[in-house]
């Protein structure tokens, strides 16, 4: 039990996104790998994943205003970005992508779109929580090492 | 390094590791084949799992204290696995990432680039990296296009090596970088790989198995090839 009351309100907030089920195992992989020598590694990658993200889903967008729809294409910009969402562990939007990739098999264009939107959601419900979540980080310092959330 | 024999010959293991996202175990004994991969791991890569497979395939510590975190074991890990050299492809620059700083904290020196074109560039003989991590499912080449020519040269640059070679005269190394392959659909992956006769997948912690799995690819190599 952290006795820092930001210290405690930060182990909440984590608590939450794993409970929420926004982030799953993965990010506490990410945390793992966060130590003195790389003291933002997790914040450094979900960064990188914002960027990455920002441009495949611009190319989704772009993609699905063209029809029709080419959904080999859709479905490689989603397999990217699914890829990306899985490896920090944003479970949410992993599973939305999931759903988009079976309306691209499927040639389900409505479903696509649906999918997609959903997924816009979900992606930036996480950057919030994220967003928060780092921002009391940084104020509460450094955490000594990631514990298991259950 | 992984040692076996084969016909009086020791061969050196650089290892294909697959990173696979939901492999099953069937799927893992399905997948045991001669091929070009040494194993698999799923994505995305567990930091964890990243340093036992290549301590595994690396033939390092063959005592690993099972059921340790990550942040107890890897010191005795680090220091096995300090100062090897890592080739990470993957077209996946977060993912890409993510496997950078699982290895860097068991002090691998890492390098990486996007595309299995780049790969082949810098997996040229003599090899200066003692494994090479690869997305399988990169859209530019697939993995199996990436270590076909790989294997292909290893295989040359063994035939002229054979000459003269026995059991008595020692020790000799035969070509074979220990690819592990990275992909978020082993099952698909497999399923393609045990079609081409690609794939060489051995289970951590399994050696003898792996050494029998790639010791038959040795034999089988000059008839496998996949499209």
């Amino acid at each position: 039990m952290e006795r820092n009351p930001m210290r405690r309100q930060l182990a909440i907030m984590r608590q939450s996104l794993f409970d929420q089920g926004h982030v799953d195992e993965q990010f506490v992989q990410l945390e793992e790998l966060q130590d003195d020598a790389n003291p933002n590694f997790v914040e450094e990658v979900v960064t990188l994943y914002y960027r990455d993200s920002a441009r495949i889903i611009l190319n989704i967008e772009q993609a699905l205003e063209r029809k029709p729809f080419d959904f080999r294409k859709l479905d490689a910009y989603m397999h990217q970005f699914k890829g990306s969402s899985s490896s920090i562990g944003a479970k949410k939007v992993k599973a939305e992508s999931t759903l988009f990739r079976e309306y691209c098999k499927s040639g389900n264009g409505e479903g696509c779109m649906r999918s997609f939107q959903q997924l816009k959601k979900e992606y930036a419900t996480l950057r919030k929580k994220l967003g928060t979540y780092f921002q009391l980080a940084r104020q509460a310092g450094p955490v000594e090492t990631a514990s298991r959330p259950k | 390094m992984l040692e076996g024999k084969q016909n009086g010959q020791v061969f050196k293991l650089p290892k294909v590791i697959l990173l696979a996202t939901n492999i099953t175990n069937v799927e893992l004994e399905k997948a045991k084949a001669a091929g070009f991969a040494d194993t698999v791991i799923m994505k995305p890569m567990r930091a964890s799992m990243a340093a036992a497979c290549l301590q595994q395939v690396l033939g390092i510590g063959k005592k690993r204290q099972a059921g340790k975190n990550m942040l107890n074991g890897s010191m005795a890990l680090q220091g096995l696995l300090c100062g090897k050299k890592i080739l990470v492809v993957d077209d996946n620059m977060v993912h890409q990432r993510v496997v950078a700083g699982a290895l860097k904290k068991f002090e691998v020196a890492v390098e990486c680039r996007e595309s299995g074109k780049a790969a082949l560039k810098l997996l040229q003989l003599p090899y200066c990296f003692d494994a090479y991590f690869m997305d399988i499912q990169m859209p530019e080449m697939n993995g199996f296009e990436a270590t076909h020519p790989i294997r292909m040269m290893e295989s040359k640059a063994n035939k002229q090596m054979n000459g003269g070679m026995d059991e008595d005269s020692g020790r000799k190394g035969e070509w074979h970088v220990p690819i592990l392959a990275m992909t978020a659909d082993v099952i698909h992956a497999t399923y393609d790989a045990l079609n081409a006769g690609w794939m060489d997948v051995s289970k951590p912690f399994e050696e003898a198995k792996l050494y029998q799995v790639v010791a038959e690819f040795f034999k089988s190599t000059r008839s496998n090839c996949f499209t």
